[in-house]
């Protein structure tokens, strides 16, 4: 879901570029309030584990790929969607000046797409779903599998606006491609968040009808 | 789990997965690029993708940038063993560049309290 530079006008990056250092600046807020010492590791590790596994695409058939965004993730264990932010910018930001894997123009786009949209979308949908179903499991992989496709939906939106992808085409491919790719995001996000919190569950922060 | 400890064994299960990825990750486009495919007419929605589609990218107007490590790749001289290598780079970054930043944040806290 890295958008390159070619998909975008300058224009509409800049426009994107804003708003996601609007919410970067707001992540940084976040930040210093409330990130303590004994969060710092679990944070960095994050941000170590969505690099890799960005990287590892899985077939999804229909001749397509896919891998983790993991704003879902970060925010879901770091208990703020502002976590998702802080950590997928500093990842997209390695990852598209080293390694040329999303634009620079399109940063900010990649940045609202993955950080933002998939932070508050997997946040607040597991929290929902908590509440409602209190099925810590159930409501892990739904709030990430809808992340990723809602993250996906929105980019369709940005390519139509930029005149790289036909509305309804576009919607209909990247919902249905990124509805398979949020199996693995779902699946990974029920593992990564079970693993953590029984490695450290005094640095996780879960919703209290679900926590141990 | 102490708090090295839990460094070290997530900073090891992400070099891990980063180098299983060189190996094992799937050569299939994603979904954003199996999207332009489709709509430029080069892959049906829900069939294989041909081995000789390439995605058309318009650079005119348009910012143009060549990373250092392209793909993930030190160039195809080196290999996989580049590719290694790139992997180990960049998930070390990651955490160094999260670790430091967090550090920043915390500090300036400090200092204003």
């Amino acid at each position: 879901m890295h958008i390159p530079d070619a998909f975008i006008p300058l224009s509409q990056g800049a426009v994107y570029w804003i708003v996601a250092l609007i919410f970067i600046a707001l992540s940084l807020r976040w930040a210093k309030k409330e990130m303590s010492e004994e969060k710092i590791p679990l944070v960095a590790v994050l941000a170590a584990g969505i690099f890799a596994i960005q990287a590892f695409n899985l077939p999804v058939a229909m001749g397509t790929s896919g891998h983790l965004v993991g704003g879902a993730l970060a925010a879901i264990i770091l208990g703020s969607p502002f976590a998702a932010v802080f950590i997928l910018t500093l990842v997209l930001v390695i990852q598209g000046i080293l390694f040329g894997d999303g634009g620079i123009t399109t940063m900010g786009a990649n940045i609202v797409n993955m950080g933002v949209i998939g932070g508050f979308v997997g946040y607040y949908t597991f929290h929902g779903l908590t509440i409602a179903t209190k099925n810590q499991n159930a409501s892990l992989f739904i709030a990430a599998w809808l992340a990723c496709v809602v993250s996906a939906l929105a980019c369709a939106i940005e390519m139509y606006l930029a005149g790289t992808f036909p509305l309804v085409p576009g919607l209909v491919a990247m919902g249905l491609y990124h509805a398979a790719i949020g199996v693995i995001e779902g699946g990974i996000t029920v593992f990564a968040v079970n693993l953590i919190a029984t490695a450290r569950p005094d640095i996780i922060v879960l919703p209290r009808a679900v926590s141990a | 789990m102490e708090r090295n400890t839990f460094i070290l064994l997530g900073i090891a299960i992400a070099i891990c997965i980063g180098v299983l990825a060189v190996f094992l990750a799937s050569g299939d486009p994603d979904g954003l690029e199996s999207t332009a495919l489709v709509v430029q007419g080069d892959k049906t929605l829900t069939g294989a993708t041909p081995e000789n589609a390439e995605i058309k990218e318009d650079l005119t107007g348009k910012f143009s940038y060549e990373a250092p490590f392209p793909d993930y790749t030190m160039g195809d001289a080196l290999g996989k063993p580049g590719e290694l290598i790139v992997m180990v780079i960049g998930v070390i970054l990651a955490f160094v560049a999260v670790f430091g930043a967090s550090k920043l944040v915390t500090q300036a806290r400090k200092k204003e309290a």
